[in-house]
């Protein structure tokens, strides 16, 4: 019944989507209100079909109906039921359901936003953000059917892998991941229709621009959730591999950034009109490259699935994408106009093509890597490998580079500058550098390139605080109080300006905290038995036992670990090795001690609870947990830069909260 | 007199021409991305193919499990060999045990069978050996030597190397009666 | 004289260990004698971890010998550093590796035929990039107009970005007004541009009349 039920939710979507691109299309060749109408209507339709079709599924996975086929596949008695909730993104054509679900989501609240605006662009938009749907609902009604009926359904499932039941992150990490992926289908319209209308016009850069960010923020926290998760998980101490699936994830992020930089510079000069649409296209391409990576089961990935039907599926529409992108381009790219100009190289506007430059090379790179395995298998016909290695000798370079660029840029003054202003702009933040750099080296900083990172953090740290300074000096400079200016100054007046730093400050962080903690970290392999005790570094660790644990799912060896730390007793820690019914290999799950600076991290290689004796991977990570904080600044940083600005400049609608919400109009002056 | 220059009627009306470079560089990187992804659809990426097929043996020395002398690789050259990685807590290995057990009896005296235990203990094999009983003698490798020289990623694997000590086919996967016999007839003339 | 008879005690017991426990092959026979110098201590330890860092897991998902937990890791790991107390250098151990598991094994990709390419990509599109840059930034073109030929000039859409002034002073004298007023910027300059003290036009005084 619900699997029936949900089959007709699907081709409704799938109906009402194609009518709607198809509609949206003519309304905008037509300049016709009423053809605009009926197109809002149908997005409305899609995004409420992909929401029942949603809610049949979870209800499915709650009640454990064993008919329907992607119940049968991820669906188990003797799982809690958030876990059953969660398993709707679990596999691979829940996930596509969930995919429609946000998509859905997206166009309604980008529709509904901009209902009265820009009436000569949205119809094209909302025919592309259609088009799109229509393909994932013919994803779901075709080659990755979740609501296939199960003719002889099986009294209980295996459940969902049990990697993705270990840890609360695997709840939070992909619905962020989505909300951030999915998301780049809006701006993508919105550029399509640029180019479709062939003018980017002054009022649409805003809208384009937001519905970048706030996809943005999404997938920043959600690169961030990943490598957390990693980290907590897997058990090697890291949070980032450079895995093609990892990689996929990052390189729409490095374009959004590198479109929202270049957005700045189309709003305030009317330049790069091109290439800013250029990169919010090649945005999009790679969330659907991104896709085909993980779904495909090409690619030799921790995430892979395996392969099936979809995997072609997604590549035509890639390359249909692909094709759509380029035509477009080059068929109407010279019609958007600059209608200023870049001036000067030694400026902010030069900086900012450096930057352009670096997020594109460093997204080049990186793609390249991903896929050359690939490359050689073709032709060369050898299986070969591109790690971590490859990735950190390109990777680093450039972050650095854009660790000073961060700095210099926005000292740096608009337009051409004299030699003299050059220096007065570039020069006191060298007093930075120097004091961050002798601060490392006091604290035993050695590796070269975490020295270059943190003197050029330094940097740019000084630059950052300075501006975000700015206009609260100027503030009691014209008389106010010192609280009065640090209230109103960053809340009112150049909001975006505060916001953007803020990113900034969030920005520098991590690329710092990155930096020692990948060459600052020590290890220890060590064999314990019961009540020894062995030291790393000012922690000493007494293997107390190692405990039996039975679980409905798993059974795991516990071994306690007592740490203390100069003399003081921290706790217990309780890193496991667990066994799954369903999995070969033992999996095992480390436990963390998260204090300001470390993280002590320890993770079981061995146990034997007979001969009472266990193997540690003992670690020190410093400084691991500002990641995860200092994303949280940038995710902050660019909510405010999306909140509406002055009463009186013209706000259009934001979306504050996630999923089908009902969005807020702000007041329009 | 010059009359007042005319804009272009023409200019904003007309359809600009295609941009040409936009669209070479397009095709320089979307054909070859699609071309690429095109052409290893199907292939699985998390097979490896082992180097050594076609390749000599590596040598070991090893000790078995019940004692006595080491067993060299160069003493079993003259005939061919079924060199089977297992391990005790392997669940496929299980499965498997009973087809190499009834293979090798049967091809006794023409084929060796030889078992090499991956990263478990003398105890817990001799117990295993004896519940599960055995046709053919395992080797311990207990820093898992041989099985990094022979490329081993996981149990079971299945080496058939033929009377000249060349390796000649390498089964990553439990052997079933019919792979069994496939790569048999590789090595045994 | 003690130190001597320890090792060849040391030696003595290794060697009865190694008869006693059975060997791996030598890998001397696969890549030739040991190359560099014997390692120990803290050095040892380093270059362990260094080319460790070099070679894939082949059980783990992309992860290196270096950092993966397994237990196959770490016999590998054992075995690394025994080639390099060995004296074997790193493109032997490499080698010993690639022999047994392929190019696979490699995290770094060798110069070899089309692997060329992904090491020469960045660099060649590190240079295009500039090329582009620079090509970008370059003297302005004689004609500006012709630029806007293709656009009509809309009524509200194309207002000035927030540096850019109207070329008529009077003009410009009160959008610096409207934006002092809007956005309280001091003299209608924005502040992070004040700072820098570009060369801004001169702003009438706040709140005298035009």
């Amino acid at each position: 019944m619900i699997a029936a039920a949900g089959r007709v939710f699907i081709l409704l979507a799938l109906l009402v989507s194609s009518a709607g691109a198809v509609a949206g299309f003519a309304a905008a060749r037509r300049g016709s209100a009423a053809g605009w109408r009926l197109t809002r209507v149908l997005a409305y339709a899609f995004a409420a079909s992909m929401a029942a079709a949603n809610a049949l599924m979870v209800w499915a996975l709650l009640a454990r109906d064993f008919s329907v086929s992607y119940v049968a596949h991820v669906g188990s008695r003797s799982v809690p039921d958030w876990v059953a909730v969660v398993s709707l993104w679990s596999s691979l054509e829940g996930s596509i359901l969930f995919w429609g679900l946000v998509l859905g989501a997206y166009v309604t609240a980008a529709t509904r936003a901009n209902r009265a605006r820009h009436p000569e662009y949205m119809p094209y938009a909302a025919a592309v953000w259609l088009a799109c749907g229509a393909f994932f609902s013919f994803l779901l009604a075709g080659p990755a059917q979740p609501f296939l009926t199960v003719p002889h359904p099986p009294a209980d499932g295996p459940g969902p892998n049990p990697l993705l039941q270990n840890h609360v992150l695997m709840v939070v990490h992909p619905p962020f991941l989505y909300l951030g992926y999915v998301g780049m289908t809006i701006p993508f319209g919105l550029a399509s229709a640029a180019l479709l209308r062939g003018r980017l016009g002054h009022d649409f850069i805003r809208p384009l621009r937001d519905w970048l960010l706030l996809p943005w923020i999404f997938l920043t926290v959600a690169i961030v959730l990943g490598g957390w998760w990693a980290y907590e998980v897997l058990g090697w101490g890291g949070y980032w591999a450079w895995d093609p699936v990892e990689n996929a994830s990052f390189l729409p992020w490095l374009t959004a950034t590198a479109a929202l930089h270049s957005a700045l510079l189309t709003e305030r000069k009317g330049v790069l009109k091109g290439w800013t649409v250029t990169l919010v296209l090649a945005t999009f391409l790679l969330t659907i490259l991104g896709t085909f990576m993980t779904r495909s089961g090409v690619f030799n990935s921790v995430h892979s699935f395996t392969q099936s039907a979809i995997g072609p599926t997604i590549l035509v529409f890639l390359a249909l994408s692909l094709v759509w992108s380029v035509g477009l381009l080059a068929a109407r790219i010279d019609r958007l106009s600059a209608e200023g100009r870049l001036e000067g190289s030694a400026s902010r506007d030069g900086m900012f093509l450096v930057n352009n430059l670096l997020f594109v090379l460093l997204t080049f790179t990186i793609l390249i890597g991903t896929v050359f395995p690939l490359v050689v298998e073709a032709t060369r016909g050898v299986q070969m490998s591109v790690g971590r290695p490859y990735f950190d000798r390109m990777a680093v370079p450039i972050g650095v580079a854009l660790l000073l660029l961060m700095g210099v840029g926005p000292a740096l003054p608009w337009g051409r500058a004299t030699p003299d202003q050059l220096k007065r702009a570039l020069l006191p933040p060298v007093v930075g550098a120097l004091a961050a750099a002798a601060a490392a080296a006091l604290l035993g900083v050695r590796a070269p390139w975490t020295l270059v990172a943190l003197a050029f953090g330094g940097y740019t740290a000084q630059v950052t605080l300075r501006e975000l300074w700015l206009p609260v000096a100027r503030r009691r400079a014209q008389g106010a109080g010192l609280r009065q200016a640090l209230v109103e100054s960053p809340l009112r007046q150049g909001r975006r300006r505060t916001a953007a730093y803020v990113v900034h400050a969030g920005a520098v962080l991590v690329v710092v905290a990155i930096a020692v903690s990948s060459t600052m970290g020590t290890s220890k392999e060590l064999q314990l038995r019961e009540g020894e005790t062995a030291t790393l570094g000012a922690y000493t660790l007494t293997f107390l036992k190692a405990e039996q644990v039975r679980e409905p799912h798993r059974e795991s060896l516990v071994a306690r670990i007592a740490v203390a730390r100069g003399g003081r007793d921290l706790g217990i820690l309780t890193p496991r090795m667990n066994h799954y019914e369903s999995q070969r290999e033992p999996v095992g799950t480390p436990a963390v001690r998260t204090s300001l600076f470390e993280d002590l991290y320890l993770s079981v290689m061995n146990i034997d609870a007979s001969q009472g004796t266990v193997g540690l991977l003992a670690m020190v990570n410093p400084m691991v947990a500002w990641i995860w904080a200092a994303a949280a600044v940038m995710a902050l940083g660019g909510l405010a830069a999306l909140l509406p600005g002055r009463r009186g400049a013209a706000a259009p609608a934001r979306v504050e909260s996630r999923g089908p919400a009902p969005s807020r109009v702000a007041a329009e002056g | 007199m010059a009359a007042p220059a005319r804009p272009s009627a023409t200019a904003a009306a007309a359809p600009a021409a295609v941009n040409r470079r936009v669209l070479l560089v397009g095709l320089f990187v979307v054909a070859p991305l699609i071309a690429i992804l095109l052409l290893n659809l199907g292939r699985d990426p998390h097979s490896i193919r082992s180097p050594l097929v076609g390749r000599p043996a590596p040598a070991f020395s090893l000790v078995p499990a019940g004692g006595g002398p080491p067993v060299t690789s160069e003493a079993l050259k003259g005939r061919p060999l079924v060199l089977n990685f297992w391990a005790t807590w392997c669940a496929p290995c299980l499965e498997e045990h009973e087809v190499l057990v009834r293979t090798a009896s049967a091809l006794q005296g023409e084929v060796r069978f030889l078992g090499v235990v991956y990263e478990d203990e003398e105890d817990r094999v001799r117990a295993f050996l004896q519940r599960h009983g055995s046709s053919y003698p395992s080797l311990l490798d207990p820093e898992a030597k041989a099985a990094i020289a022979y490329g081993v990623a996981g149990v079971p694997e299945t080496y058939f190397i033929d009377a000249a000590g060349v390796i000649q086919a390498k089964v990553a996967y439990p052997l079933s009666a019919q792979t069994m016999a496939e790569n048999v007839r590789k090595v045994r003339p | 004289m003690r130190r001597w008879l320890a090792a060849v005690l040391v030696l003595a017991a290794l060697a009865a260990g190694a008869v006693a426990q059975g060997r791996g092959e030598d890998p001397a026979r696969v890549v030739g004698p040991p190359r560099g110098p014997r390692l120990q201590g803290a050095a040892l330890d380093a270059r362990t971890a260094e080319v460790a860092a070099l070679l894939r897991c082949p059980v783990c998902q992309g992860l290196s010998v270096a950092d993966s937990p397994s237990t196959m890791a770490s016999n590998m790991r054992g075995h690394v550093k025994e080639l390099v107390a060995a004296g074997y250098d790193e493109d032997q151990i490499l080698a010993y590796f690639e022999r047994s598991y392929g190019e696979f094994v490699r995290l770094k990709p060798p110069l070899r035929g089309v692997n060329w390419l992904v090491w020469m990509a960045p660099v060649m599109g590190l240079l295009l990039g500039a090329a582009v840059i620079a090509w970008a930034l370059r003297a302005p073109r004689p004609a500006p107009a012709a630029a806007g030929a293709h656009e009509k000039p809309g009524p509200v859409e194309d207002v000035p970005g927030p540096d850019s002034l109207p070329a008529d002073p009077a003009l410009a004298r009160y959008v610096l007004r409207v934006r002092e007023r809007a956005y309280g910027w001091p003299g209608g300059v924005s502040p992070s541009r004040d700072a820098t003290a570009s060369a801004a036009p001169a702003a009438p005084a706040p709140g005298s009349g035009a």
